[in-house]
């Protein structure tokens, strides 16, 4: 258990996170690259990772699949609520952990919600395999926004009274003002943050649809940002209305075009949730958590991961057809001309 | 009004979750069940009805259906105000939540919820013998809701003395002003909705109560299943089946494909 007396940043400390952006190039320049090219530039062994999205909205699933290709140790994985991203990283480490660690976890929430409990985190969690911690969703929300807003630390309310305090860093203390007890959570400053969106330009303003997430909070909050998009727009449209910019472009260094990035999970306008696909990886994974062959779940990453050259590769396995009938299951929810 | 004779316990539990809801009231709604029922609730009687999820829409009125998740686009569609999880949450720190409506894997006699682990704790935290998913919202909708209702199947296993973990306090240990005296806000749990009955908690201790049980069971067959000792309320009801038009709504409108609703009892 966490002693709730030692005190210790992962990814930034408050201070580093500031020299990091002093330290930044934040001029507007062009960071159009390939995924392969940003996931090598700006993630180490040993970083802290801040995931966007919430559950299987939005993840940085293509993000993923070239981190897993490359190959990262001793990562921590910093989000609120998530799903495909951790289970690939995760399920990558059940099959080569010669190859991908995860060293600890930060987290509110690690599911699918109606497709089920997340079969990799009960492998490693009930394994003793990774360190992790719990927070709420409105925690883990809190701590990047106190990253964000360049602050040690956030006040909230959640998580007093129950356990979150006590297998956390959490702080309890009696408010200077009213004297009442109120929670003090630790700023979370990743080292890089994973964030795919509807829309950006080739600087790194975004524009994100639906629910915005924590995704500025943690683009904001970390020292580097890997954006990918669904359509990259030109910055005289992307600006057309400043307000619709979600993460400003001084907090982006890699921009990438990946059409179907958060796949099989949803994107607010472009496709709805692929069940089946969803329930089949992980139908891959949970025979692992009762002590069964690993086989099966190493064939997929080969096929899907390590066989292939980029995520498009991994998207072209899909019917076309399938793909086209997720595009209109999304498009019922967002009628508009073309 | 007729009463069906083929309904689930889930079925039940989904009608019995919607009429807890008041109309015109904001309600925080967790992922599952309080979907489900929230959804129910708004085609019968409670139209306006003001759902709020926390991935941040507040206020859609769910005209394409029963979101699969509570980050879904249908909840996003038609929002009255939709950012993200801070804002949403912020909202009911405020006090803009009448309700938060969540569940569990394990609740205590006070109201308390586990959704993190199973085993001993603290020696087993950091390897359970069941890991769970984790809090995700529920223990800031327990921490500043005005009040909670709670979800949670009626089985033995998973209504407890002691909990694993507590994710999502209730009333703590029920001593009189322990959520304020935590620094939490609200009145705490509110009902709990079962798949034996309908619970309160007691005024005084704070302890759970049977306020109603449902078809097929009887006081003793719900305690039979309860792993601390109930509180009995002074008039005891049987809650009535749901209706066939309920049923049907159910099964034809609110959660046609059976993703939070099964068809088998």
């Amino acid at each position: 258990m966490e002693n709730s007396t030692q005190m210790f940043w992962t990814g930034l400390s408050p201070d580093e996170a500031r020299e990091a952006l002093v330290n930044k190039n934040k001029s507007m320049w062009d960071k159009r690259m390939s995924l392969k090219e940003a996931v090598s530039r700006f993630i180490k062994n040993g970083d802290n990772i801040g995931i966007g999205g919430f559950v299987h909205v939005r993840q940085p699933v293509a993000t993923c699949h070239e981190m897993v290709r490359q190959g990262f140790k001793d990562l921590t994985l910093s989000f609120q609520s998530a799903a495909m991203a951790p289970e690939i990283l995760a399920a990558a480490m059940m099959i080569r952990p010669d190859h991908c660690t995860i060293k600890r976890i930060e987290l509110a929430y690690w599911g699918h919600e109606s497709f089920g409990l997340s079969p990799a985190w009960r492998y490693l969690g009930e394994r003793g395999m990774i360190e992790f911690e719990d927070w709420s969703n409105y925690n883990m929300s809190a701590r990047f926004k106190a990253g964000a807003m360049g602050l040690p630390f956030i006040p909230t309310r959640g998580p007093l009274g129950g356990d979150i305090p006590n297998t956390s860093r959490t702080r309890v203390m009696d408010c200077p003002f009213t004297g009442r007890p109120i929670a003090l959570l630790p700023a979370s400053n990743p080292n890089v943050a994973l964030i795919h969106v509807q829309a950006a330009d080739m600087y790194g303003n975004c524009i994100i649809r639906g629910t915005d997430g924590t995704c500025a909070e943690i683009a904001m909050a970390s020292a580097h940002t890997i954006v990918t998009c669904e359509q990259l727009l030109d910055h005289e449209i992307i600006t057309s209305n400043p307000k619709d910019i979600a993460i400003p472009f001084p907090a982006v260094d890699a921009v990438v075009q990946v059409p179907f990035g958060a796949y099989p999970g949803a994107c607010r306008r472009h496709y709805y949730y692929n069940g089946d696909e969803i329930l089949k990886f992980l139908g891959l994974i949970s025979p692992m958590v009762k002590g069964g062959s690993a086989d099966a779940l190493k064939t997929w990453y080969d096929e899907h991961i390590f066989g292939v050259e980029t995520f498009g590769e991994y998207i072209e396995t899909f019917q076309t057809r399938k793909l086209i009938a997720d595009q209109a299951a999304e498009a019922v929810h967002c009628q508009r001309l073309a | 009004m007729t009463v069906a004779t083929d309904f689930t316990a889930q079925e039940l539990i989904v009608v019995a979750g919607a009429k807890v809801l008041e109309d015109n009231k904001i309600v925080f709604v967790g992922t599952g069940l309080p979907m489900v029922a929230t959804l129910l609730a708004k085609l019968t009687h409670a139209p306006g009805l003001i759902p709020v999820f926390e991935a941040g829409a507040v206020g859609p009125p769910l005209l394409h259906g029963l979101p699969i998740s509570v980050g879904d686009s249908k909840t996003g569609t038609g929002a009255s105000y939709m950012k993200g999880l801070n804002a949403a949450f912020e909202l009911t720190q405020r006090g803009f939540a009448d309700f938060g409506f969540i569940g569990g894997a394990e609740v205590d006699m006070y109201g308390n919820l586990n959704s993190t682990m199973i085993g001993e704790f603290p020696d087993e935290y950091h390897k359970p013998k069941v890991r769970l998913p984790g809090s995700g919202g529920t223990a800031d909708m327990a921490a500043s809701c005005e009040r909670t209702i709670l979800i949670v199947p009626h089985e033995r296993k998973k209504f407890n003395e002691k909990l694993s973990y507590v994710t999502s306090p209730g009333h703590l240990d029920g001593t009189p002003g322990a959520r304020q005296k935590a620094g939490m806000q609200g009145k705490g749990p509110y009902r709990l909705i079962t798949t034996k009955g309908i619970f309160d908690f007691d005024e005084e201790t704070k302890r759970m109560r049977i306020l109603y049980t449902f078809p097929g069971e009887t006081i003793k067959s719900v305690q039979a299943a309860t792993g601390f000792e109930l509180l009995v309320a002074p008039h005891v009801a049987e809650f009535p089946p749901p209706t066939v038009e309920e049923v049907r709504l159910i099964r034809e409108t609110v959660d046609p494909r059976g993703i939070f609703v099964k068809r088998a009892a």
